[in-house]
């Protein structure tokens, strides 16, 4: 019986617009509209989902050297033995000496692109991989193949002459192999070395700002500021230049302060700076406006000087949000300062591109995990920071 | 010229910038040693009245006279001196939440300690050896050292009272003390604010309920819109007396 009572004659009634906004040409309209704009939208932005499947070989040198990102390395001892070989008239030219005890001989000195060739080495270590390379007149080296010594410290190979230029070339093969103890690699040091100074640009970005946004954030507060015409006017103001500088990203004002400044890491110093200024003049604005009256009108009345109210009931208010609002900011900036380099804002980011662009995927997967590493410390420090302050 | 009583207040007026006018023409005498409790309805001018008397709010016109010193007259620096003569306690409690109990009773000798050492929260021996005595006295000693926002109502209210005894005042000014309370705990409050009275302490308390008020005051003053409408004994308020104080509508409450 109950069901009966909403009967559905009675909807039309209850809305009686909607049916007919449905209808109308006006819904079609819009319906058509929001068509257009995704349509669009999906064309202008180039989505096409199926690369994220055809093209997947791209990723994988990168992926796969996160795997073994280059951490350790070794010193290497290596023995090299040459040969010459000409691809035309003249005298076989004279090369520097192999390593003591190690030799290398060509089924042939002389011949043409294409012809077939036997390589034997021999006084090499045993069991040892080694690499055979064919410079040519220039100096250019091609890799011809890897190959592995056998007991006796010899190996075979047969190679075609390959197609470079000049006459007079070069047969050499390299063996190496580790000695020693493993110890932090070139890469490592160098990323090390940037992340240090990553988070030296976070910390002096953070500094200034807070500096700055300290007492201007006094300027900024409405309950300090808005009790007459000319403070309500640097209020205003104040709150006016924090929106419009807090708005302005710091890749951005990096690319600037890159070009004022030159790039590095003061660019990205100077970027965060002006940015967590603004960030951190609003936030400790706002807490200063949500300061409690009562405190300040207890600590008056027991006779306390202008300075020792403060001093007792105005900074316990204001400090422990401060500080936790700073660890924040801080927090944001190592984040920020991560990718200020790839604009010429000096830090890790600078190097991680680099190491991107010249395909120095083991080295970029360093920089990638010390970027991982460092967030998540600093993260997991500010909580713990916060926490204990507030 | 005759004697002038303990406290004086004459003519006393006070109209807020915007124009409200929470006092008008309020006169009263009070001896030492006095209980007196002010009644009346939110917005009869109760906190005002109390604050003219520290000036934490400015009168408008009108004298107060305090132990013969004419309070409405004297320099910010006078006037901090005289305020250390004066305890307050507040409905709200006005600690400081994130400091210790400690600090928030040490924070009541402002007035009396150099200003320098105590801007580094530094405190001499017998100012902290005060702030325990004090804080034995309303029974939260072993509480010296937490954070006053982790006590409860009563207790952070036996904070506020020490944080006025350290002031050794000769007044209290009691601004609704117990209206954030439980009735349990409104009457153990009450009862050290009467402890204090009994110890020489004139006392200035307002409250909301008519029943805690026939039960600790021994005068009520009661203000209506800025006016005082009745002055004397509790025994004299009658049903008459109470509708002209609280309004027609108004039904008395027992808090007991």
């Amino acid at each position: 019986m109950r069901n009966q009572t909403v009967t559905p004659k009675a909807i039309p009634h209850i809305h009686p617009g909607r049916r007919s906004l449905i209808r109308s040409w006006q819904f079609l309209m819009l319906l058509l509209a929001i068509l257009l704009i995704y349509g669009y939208g999906w064309r202008v932005t180039q989505i096409n989902m199926g690369e994220l499947f055809t093209k997947a070989h791209l990723i994988r040198p990168l992926l796969s050297s996160l795997v073994r990102p280059d951490l350790l390395t070794r010193d290497q001892e290596v023995q090299v033995a040459r040969a010459p070989f000409l691809t035309g008239e003249g005298e076989l030219p004279t090369l520097p000496p192999s390593t003591e005890g190690t030799s290398l001989n060509l089924s042939r000195t002389r011949g043409r692109i294409g012809d077939r060739l036997v390589v034997r080495g021999q006084g090499f270590r045993p069991n040892t991989e080694g690499v055979l390379w064919w410079e040519n007149q220039i100096g250019q080296r091609l890799p011809m193949r890897r190959f592995k010594t056998d007991e006796q410290g010899r190996f075979t190979l047969e190679i075609a002459v390959p197609q470079t230029p000049g006459v007079e070339h070069v047969v050499i093969a390299e063996v190496s192999w580790p000695v020693g103890p493993l110890k932090p690699s070139e890469t490592l040091k160098i990323v090390t070395e940037r992340m240090i100074e990553t988070v030296f640009l976070a910390l002096m970005g953070t500094t200034i700002a807070v500096v700055v946004a300290v007492p201007l954030s006094f300027l900024g507060a409405r309950n300090l500021m808005a009790r007459n015409p000319v403070g309500f006017t640097i209020y205003l103001i104040t709150r006016t230049v924090f929106n419009i500088a807090r708005s302005i990203e710091p890749l951005i004002m990096a690319t600037v302060f890159a070009v004022w400044v030159g790039i590095g890491p003061f660019a990205g110093v100077l970027a965060l700076g002006v940015h967590s200024i603004a960030a951190l003049g609003k936030l400790y604005s706002e807490q200063i406006e949500s300061i409690d009256p009562g405190p300040i009108e207890a600590v008056m009345a027991t006779g306390a000087t202008p300075l020792q109210v403060v001093r007792y009931a105005v900074i316990p208010q204001i400090v422990p949000q401060f500080i936790a609002f700073t660890i924040y900011r801080w927090d944001i900036n190592v984040r920020m300062s991560t990718v200020i380099g790839f604009v010429g804002g000096g830090g890790i980011g600078f190097i991680l591109m680099q190491y991107i662009n010249l395909l120095q995927w083991r080295q970029a997967a360093t920089a990638v995990w010390a970027i991982t590493l460092v967030v998540a410390l600093m993260d997991y420090a500010s909580a713990v920071i916060r926490e204990k302050v507030i | 010229m005759e004697k002038l009583a303990f406290l004086e207040v004459e003519h006393l007026t006070k109209v807020y910038e915007d124009g409200t006018k929470a006092l008008e023409d309020v006169s009263f005498k009070v001896e030492r040693g006095e209980f007196v409790v002010i009644i009346g309805l939110s917005g009869s001018g109760k906190s005002t009245l109390l604050r003219c008397i520290n000036r934490l709010v400015e009168p408008t016109s009108g004298k107060i006279y305090l132990d013969g010193v004419e309070v409405t007259a004297l320099a910010p620096d006078e006037l901090r001196r005289l305020r250390r003569q004066i305890g307050m306690i507040f409905q709200q409690f006005n600690l400081v939440k994130r400091a210790s109990v400690l600090t928030n009773v040490l924070s009541g000798r402002l007035g009396y300690v150099p200003s320098i050492w105590s801007l580094v929260n530094y405190w001499p021996r017998e100012e902290v050896q005060r702030a325990f005595l004090n804080l034995e006295r309303v029974g939260i000693a072993d509480k010296a050292y937490t954070r006053a926002d982790q006590l409860s109502g009563g207790q952070q209210q036996r904070v506020g009272i020490a944080r006025a005894l350290m002031q050794e005042p000769k007044l209290i000014l009691a601004d609704e003390p117990v209206s954030a309370l439980d009735p349990a705990t409104s009457h153990s409050v009450l009862k050290y604010i009467e402890d204090l009275n009994r110890e020489g302490i004139t006392v200035l308390c307002s409250l909301h309920f008519l029943s805690l008020a026939r039960r600790y005051g021994r005068r009520i003053i009661a203000l209506k819109a800025g006016r005082i409408v009745f002055d004397g004994h509790p025994e004299e308020i009658d049903d008459r007396r109470f509708r002209e104080i609280y309004g027609e509508e108004a039904v008395e409450v027992e808090i007991r």
